[in-house]
């Protein structure tokens, strides 16, 4: 499965990652396991029971803002049950208005937060934006992002689960 | 007309015109507080959106998160039911500026009506009949004893701002005056921020009659008849029908067509009410409602018009449905309120229905957004749903509501369907002869009885 991306193509996903996170989200099923993380070069996946997948992409290749991401059928239908889960989860942080969510303060920018990143009480983790106004949405605690539950530009409601912090 | 409309509004109105949007092909955004996740209209909705925690002013009289739920879903125009933002110019405005439809009158409309003594003096200068009155608010440099002689005791003194039966007190003789002044001003200054008061004839045994209207926006205004809701308690209505047991067809079209008359001068649009007593042949105005009301299915089920269909429509830009001539009322019609409340103590009863069979066959219908597991919330009001039936006759309806109460079951919470069965069984109330203290007389009497 060893493959080396060219350099020169920007990262979007091709059919071969496709396949990968096919692969992965399979394993996951037929494993015990509830997550899964590979990165190679330019190019980090995690695919997780609990969510749809997300990609994590390192800071310096730019954001790929088109990554409707082939979700596998069962991790899709387990989603709407699994939020309901999910915001039940101790370490959730939900939002508190409806609007739009985003991971920079500004197309282009370098997120906020990354999985794995240490935050502290009020640092800020997303922002959502509701007509014209950027409201920046604190962590409501000290610790670490182990997930994040929206994609960039994703619309959210009130409640619903943006984070986890743990 | 539009693609999509939000529904800022929650049970069995936002059902009601959820289901009008879906006949007429549109898509439904439903917004809910958490509280509301598991609404039968949240559920309907081709899209939902979670604006808040349960309290309203939170979720449902959020205005910014309304706004960005349209932002997020790309809804063209909002229906805000009854309640709630449907009487808030402000909001309407605010809408306005955003690019999106309200569904209801201009906001210089809801304005006027919303203020009770614009409303009156606005009432009179179009030729409305009005209650005798202080011609204004009553100052504490005005000789309100003098005023109140004037239109002769007894004498309300109404808050400006209230409405909706809120914020009045009786001044039986002129000792009573100065406090009823005093008592009425502070509850309308807690209660809305306004302790402008006004006089007005208190009437002994009036019926309250009510006229359905409905406006093209461009001058163009029908009537739709009348409804008669004289059964209430404390000012809410319990019982309503149409038409009034106490009018005949040539009353019926004088006050219909000068109600009509005076919404076309103000160029009205949409739906709305215009309030009466009614006493002694006469007509009084008190107030008037620029929103879609609870009871407008008593009047749909006589004219066979479906006014919130009829409210999408001329929102949209669309005409009217047909002439005054074209408008016909056939039958009777009678709507009960089931509320969640103890029959008797009319303390609310939220929680649970364990078991819900609603009523059916011909001429019956049920508006209500409660099913078998419902739990209804404590944070909002206690209706459970209407139940409407329709009749050739005024005595075919009150057979025919009397069949549907009795095969209607709630069972889990408590309800005033014993109220309905006892009321329809009631002499007074078979023969239509009734006013707007009835009620209360009839429940104080079944308690000391």
């Amino acid at each position: 499965m060893a493959r080396q991306p060219d350099a020169k193509t920007t990262p979007k996903f091709s059919s071969d990652d496709s396949a990968l996170i096919r692969e992965l989200a399979l394993l996951l099923d037929e494993t015990s396991l509830t997550e899964i993380e590979i990165e190679r070069a330019g190019l980090r996946v995690r695919v997780a029971r609990n969510i749809s997948i997300a990609a994590g992409i390192p800071a310096n290749v730019p954001l790929a803002t088109a990554a409707p991401v082939a979700a596998a059928s069962p991790a899709a239908a387990a989603a709407a049950a699994a939020t309901a889960d999910l915001s039940k989860h101790p370490g959730v942080v939900p939002s508190p208005m409806v609007g739009t969510a985003y991971w920079a303060p500004e197309p282009g920018a370098k997120p906020f937060i990354e999985v794995g990143a240490k935050v502290s009480a009020g640092q800020t983790l997303l922002i959502i934006e509701a007509m014209k106004t950027m409201n920046q949405i604190p962590s409501p605690r000290a610790g670490t992002v182990t997930q994040i539950l929206v994609e960039d530009g994703q619309p959210v409601e009130f409640g619903e689960p943006l984070v986890i912090i743990e | 007309m539009f693609d999509k409309i939000l529904i800022a509004n929650r049970g069995e109105i936002a059902l009601r015109i959820l289901r009008a949007c879906k006949e007429l092909g549109i898509s439904t955004v439903a917004v809910h507080s958490t509280a509301d996740a598991d609404a039968m209209h949240v559920r309907l909705a081709d899209e939902s959106v979670c604006i808040g925690p349960p309290p309203s002013k939170d979720s449902y009289l959020n205005i910014p998160a309304l706004l960005a739920a349209c932002e997020i879903t790309g809804a063209e125009a909002v229906h805000p039911g009854y309640g709630f933002l449907s009487e808030n110019a402000r909001f309407a405005e605010i809408l306005a500026d955003h690019n999106l439809q309200f569904i209801g009158p201009k906001a210089e409309h809801i304005r006027l009506m919303g203020d009770k003594i614009e409303a009156k003096k606005t009432a009179k200068k179009l030729g409305i009949p009005v209650v005798p009155g202080s011609d204004g608010a009553v100052g504490p440099d005005d000789d309100a004893m003098a005023i109140a002689k004037a239109i002769g005791f007894p004498v309300l003194v109404k808050a400006a701002a209230g409405g909706g039966g809120r914020g009045m007190k009786v001044a039986p003789t002129e000792a009573d005056l100065a406090l009823a002044l005093a008592t009425a001003a502070n509850e309308a200054k807690s209660a809305f921020g306004d302790a402008s008061v006004y006089l007005e004839k208190y009437l002994a045994k009036p019926r309250h009659i009510e006229i359905q209207v409905l406006g093209d926006g461009r001058g163009g205004a029908i009537h739709l008849g009348e409804r008669d809701c004289s059964l209430q308690r404390r000012h809410q209505k319990v019982w309503e029908e149409g038409p009034s047991p106490a009018l005949d067809a040539a009353a019926r079209a004088k006050i219909g067509l000068t109600v009509a008359r005076a919404m076309q001068q103000l160029k009205y649009l949409g739906v709305g009410t215009v309030e009466f007593l009614y006493e002694d042949g006469e007509f009084y105005f008190i107030e008037m409602n620029t929103r879609i009301q609870v009871e407008h299915p008593v009047t749909e089920m006589i004219t066979d018009i479906d006014l919130v269909l009829e409210q999408i429509r001329i929102a949209a830009g669309g005409d009217l449905p047909m002439t005054q001539d074209e408008v016909q009322i056939i039958g009777h019609s009678i709507e009960c309120r089931v509320n969640a409340e103890n029959p008797q103590t009319f303390r609310p009863s939220p929680g649970q229905i364990r078991q819900y069979h609603p009523p059916g066959g011909l001429g019956v219908r049920i508006d209500s957004a409660v099913y078998q597991g419902y739990v209804i919330p404590p944070f909002y009001d206690s209706l459970v749903g209407k139940l409407i039936v329709h009749g050739k006759t005024r005595g075919e309806c009150l057979m025919r509501l009397r069949r549907a109460l009795d095969e209607m079951v709630v069972d889990g919470i408590e309800t005033t369907l014993p109220l309905f069965r006892a009321l329809v069984r009631e002499p007074a109330i078979i023969d239509g002869d009734y006013h707007i203290h009835w009620l209360e007389q009839y429940l104080s009497g079944q308690q000391g009885g």
